[in-house]
């Protein structure tokens, strides 16, 4: 830890930021995630970006610079399956790691698990899970359902006021990030003004890209020793580009649904083989697997197939 | 571990059929008592002997003879055998290989068929394995090093009657050793004398106090005497202090009448514990273990005579196979050794009988001197006990070396306190409760151990003079009974 | 008198630092801390009453101590006990059980001896305080 310099800093001497960027296993965690997240360009520039102010002020504090907490809390914005969650886990690390938080826990909540049913239930419940976020983060999912302006008597008014006192008063002890759509959250913020005053730091993680999707999903089958033949390679990227099209598009998490109905159809296709199959056939996904979904039976949007 | 051995790859050359049955004299090895290709069944009981032939003696021959003389065997081929499935009795020897840096000595390993064994008998177990080979002239020297024992034969023994988690539950003590002392002087108290002794102690902060393995019932002190005046000094103190404590009351006696007797009356008393030692034999334990179970009682155990046939490297039974009996005997404390005490104890040796006594599965380990995976099946654990010239200034090395599950027994370092036993009992205390906070705080405790004993003498006077009494003494003698095998540094590439 | 349950009763108090770092061991471990208070200081008195469930799944020793101060302040005159659970199998039982509050006068305990046949004693150890009724034993709160 470093020690609280009492006596006006001595600022003639050096410091190397270098030195204590890889003494806090800093690089290892952006490299990760460079490495096993696919796109995300704005995204890792931010993380970056926040993880040098961290560590400046981690070096501040130990040249008597800085002597309060910083805020630390964030907002994570951007559409369902953009990775939000998992970016959250690795700034855990992030704060773990320059000291910023004791633990470094990720405890991933939405508003059922904050919100009671009746009156008292809320306060203990909120509590509950901050006793289990503290040293480490709380990811708010959709935070903005805890607001309902329709309802003054809705019990999430309970679960806020205990929250922003909590953002504001232990701010050593936990860093909450709030995450959800860019839209809601925007509101969500104009009606609760004590949230915005409180974020830190604000990230907006953009849509994924066609080829990032075919990228990730990919990697996924990877994952589970699947692979995509090279026709089925194409038929997955025609299916990107007509499921963005269709409602209900979550990036990441509509294609690991595909990839999950695929590997079903998979299944059942080597089932139905009349002879021993090549033990080869079950890591590969051919176009037969894909071509049932139903996003090939609707007509293209851009009329192509 | 693989030790490869180019002398000893003797293939089997058992004689089958009729010739197997010809009167006469047959070498062990011809008889079905050398199997070099037998796979150890997960049922088979299986023993690891160091054997030392005699000069001249194929180390094959003799390992099939210990096979052979511990089951089935006679000198000569009887017709009777056929009347047998004999070949499902015979003990198998299956592997040989040479002690590493000793020679003329050999591993063997030998398989037993799970029929061989009354269930739930020690005393059977005991009869079959070492009952007679020892005295076998072909060998110059022979040891039951360790045992393989198949989880269904263990659970044809109940184990220990309370076990180390139900003996914290009901003494309502956790996350320390425990601490004791036996009382002395070992003879010649009388009963008053004596339950002072246990007073002074408990009230001063120990857990419990102990009879020696000798005081049963001699001219000076009256068993019954012994056992009212302790009652009194131990209610005394647990009220004195709000904390459960107790005395071993040594139960031992010349037969199983007066040992059950004895229990009885400690039971009548409200004690929580009695004692026995292990010279009163295995059937008599396990006897004491179904008594104990049905009283509440925990039973402890002092390996009294243990070290005339455990200790001498070559010949005898280890200690880690005495402690394997014992746990399925069912005794709930044994004494297994205190690495930096008065009496013998390897390091690594005493720690492989401390994972035997409490680890619920043993993995293999060579240099603790563990040659088997033991599965134990949720048998319960065995409390060790560490007893014999340690003190307060050792208790950094004690609790890195014994871990937290275990009784420390401070004698001499109680009772031989300048300002009086109370004062020697709570020297070990704070000694132990300032280790046990400074080892949960992250502390390097084993080289800082003296520091942290020297802080808390600080608010401790009595702490004070026991390190300054006994702060240097040590026992630095070399160990006979050590392990064969070392771990090596893997050359980096 | 000071009773001497507990892993720490031979030290001074701890301080709350002390307690925190205990319960950080306890939670690096993966065992789950736990809150009792009595007034019925008894050795045999098993059942502490429970402040709470065991806290599970808590990593950081300060969620505990907000728990135990807020356990002080409704409890002040009571013995409070702080122990964690450890679900392994072959053990589920206690790891660790310590005294964090304690009151600030302790009278102890009566020992009474009723003659019985023979030369045997009966032995009964009463608590002085248990003589109030529960709730008004150790001071005026409780």
């Amino acid at each position: 830890m470093p020690e609280t310099m009492t006596d006006a800093p001595a600022l003639g001497e050096t410091v190397d930021l270098r030195a204590a960027f890889d003494g806090a296993g800093i690089g290892e965690v952006l490299a990760g995630l460079e490495r096993d997240l696919v796109g995300l360009r704005p995204v890792k520039a931010r993380i970056r970006e926040i993880a040098a102010l961290l560590l400046v002020e981690r070096v501040r504090q130990g040249c008597g610079l800085a002597t309060e907490a910083p805020t630390l809390h964030m907002s994570f914005t951007g559409n369902p399956g953009t990775g939000k969650t998992t970016v959250a886990l690795r700034m855990a690390s992030i704060l773990k790691a320059l000291g910023f938080v004791r633990q470094g826990q990720l405890v991933s909540v939405t508003r059922d698990d904050l919100v009671g049913q009746y009156i008292g239930h809320t306060a203990p419940k909120t509590k509950e899970i901050l006793k289990k976020a503290i040293g480490g983060v709380l990811f708010i999912d959709e935070a903005y359902y805890l607001y309902r302006p329709d309802n003054e008597r809705d019990y999430g008014q309970e679960a806020i006021e205990i929250l922003l006192q909590v953002m504001e008063n232990q701010r050593e002890d936990l860093v909450v990030i709030l995450a959800g759509y860019a839209d809601r959250m925007e509101d969500f913020f104009t009606l609760n003004p004590g949230f915005r005053s409180r974020i830190a730091h604000h990230i907006d993680f953009p849509d994924y890209a066609d080829d990032e999707l075919l990228a990730i999903s990919e990697s996924m089958l990877a994952r589970q020793h699947y692979r995509l033949s090279p026709e089925a390679g194409a038929v997955m990227a025609r299916y990107i580009a007509r499921r963005r099209a269709q409602p209900y598009f979550a990036n990441a998490r509509s294609i690991r649904n595909a990839l999950d109905r695929a590997r079903l159809r998979q299944a059942n296709r080597l089932m139905a083989a009349p002879q021993p199959i090549p033990k080869a056939a079950l890591t590969i996904i051919e176009p037969a697997d894909l071509l049932a979904s139903r996003v090939f039976a609707a007509p293209a949007a851009d009329g192509s197939d | 571990m693989d030790t490869p051995n180019p002398n000893i790859t003797d293939e089997a050359q058992t004689v089958r059929g009729k010739a197997r049955y010809k009167s006469g004299v047959l070498e062990y090895r011809k008889m079905g008592y050398w199997e070099p290709d037998y796979e150890p069944k997960t049922t088979d009981v299986i023993a690891l002997f160091r054997i030392t032939p005699q000069d001249g003696v194929d180390p094959v021959e003799a390992a099939a003879a210990v096979a052979g003389e511990s089951s089935t065997a006679t000198w000569t081929v009887v017709w009777t055998d056929r009347l047998t499935a004999c070949e499902k009795y015979r003990a198998k020897a299956y592997r040989v290989d040479p002690v590493p840096n000793a020679p003329g000595q050999y591993f063997a390993y030998i398989a037993y068929d799970l029929a061989l064994f009354e269930p739930g008998s020690i005393a059977n177990l005991t009869a079959s394995i070492i009952g007679n080979v020892f005295g076998f002239k072909p060998l110059k020297a022979l040891r039951l090093e360790d045992m393989r024992l198949p989880v269904a034969y263990v659970k044809t023994f109940d184990g220990p009657a309370t076990g180390i988690v139900v003996e914290r539950e009901r003494l309502d003590k956790f996350g320390r050793p425990l601490l004791g002392a036996t009382v002395k002087p070992k003879l010649g108290l009388s009963g008053r004398n004596y339950g002072r002794v246990v007073y002074e102690a408990l009230k001063g902060g120990l857990d419990f106090t102990k009879d020696d393995e000798n005081i049963n019932s001699q001219p000076f002190m009256h068993w019954r005497d012994r056992f009212l005046y302790c009652m009194e000094a131990v209610n005394k103190a647990q009220a004195a202090t709000g904390e459960v404590k107790g005395t071993y009351l040594n139960v031992t006696a010349g037969t199983m009448e007066d040992m059950y007797e004895r229990a009885a009356f400690a039971h009548e008393l409200g004690s929580s514990i009695i004692m026995i030692d292990l010279v009163i034999g295995y059937t008599a334990i396990q006897s004491m273990s179904k008594w104990a179970r049905r009283h509440d009682m925990i039973l402890h155990l002092h390996r009294a005579g243990h070290g005339t046939y455990t200790r001498h490297k070559t010949h005898g039974v280890s200690f880690r196979v005495i402690s394997k009996w014992m746990r399925l005997a069912g005794v709930d404390h044994i004494h297994a050794g205190t690495v930096v005490g008065k009496l013998e104890g390897d390091p690594l040796t005493t720690r492989g009988f401390y994972d035997i006594l409490r680890e619920d599965y043993n993995e293999t380990r060579y240099e603790h001197g563990i040659f088997f995976d033991q599965d134990w099946a949720g048998t319960r654990k065995v409390m060790p006990v560490a007893s014999g010239g340690i003190h307060a200034g050792q208790m950094h090395q004690l609790l890195h070396h014994l871990g937290e599950d275990v009784v420390l027994q401070f004698g001499g370092g109680t009772i031989g306190h300048p300002q009086g036993i109370a004062a020697g009992a709570m020297a070990n205390r704070v000694a132990l409760e300032a280790m046990i906070l400074a080892r949960n705080e992250g502390r390097d405790y084993l080289a800082e151990g003296p520091q942290i004993l020297n802080d808390a003498a600080r608010h401790c006077l009595p702490l004070r003079q026991a390190l300054d009494t006994w702060g240097e003494v040590s026992f630095n003698y070399a160990s006979t009974d050590t392990p064969d095998f070392v771990p090596t540094a893997m050359p980096a590439y | 008198m000071r009773l001497t349950q507990g892993c720490f009763s031979f030290l001074p108090d701890l301080t709350d630092e002390q307690i925190s770092r205990q319960i950080q061991y306890c939670l690096d471990k993966g065992w789950a801390v736990n809150l009792e208070y009595t007034d019925d200081p008894h050795p045999r008195n098993t059942y502490w009453e429970m402040w709470g469930l065991p806290m599970f799944d808590i990593r950081d020793a300060k969620a505990i101590m907000s728990e135990l101060a807020e356990c002080r302040r409704i409890h002040d005159d009571c013995y409070i006990r702080l122990s964690a659970f450890d679900a392994t199998h072959t053990w589920e039982s206690l790891r660790i059980s310590f005294i964090v509050q304690r009151p600030r006068d302790e009278p102890g305990f009566m020992l009474t001896r009723a003659e019985a046949a023979g030369r045997t004693l009966r032995y009964e150890t009463r608590a002085y305080v248990v003589q109030k009724p529960e709730g008004a034993r150790y001071g005026n709160s409780g």
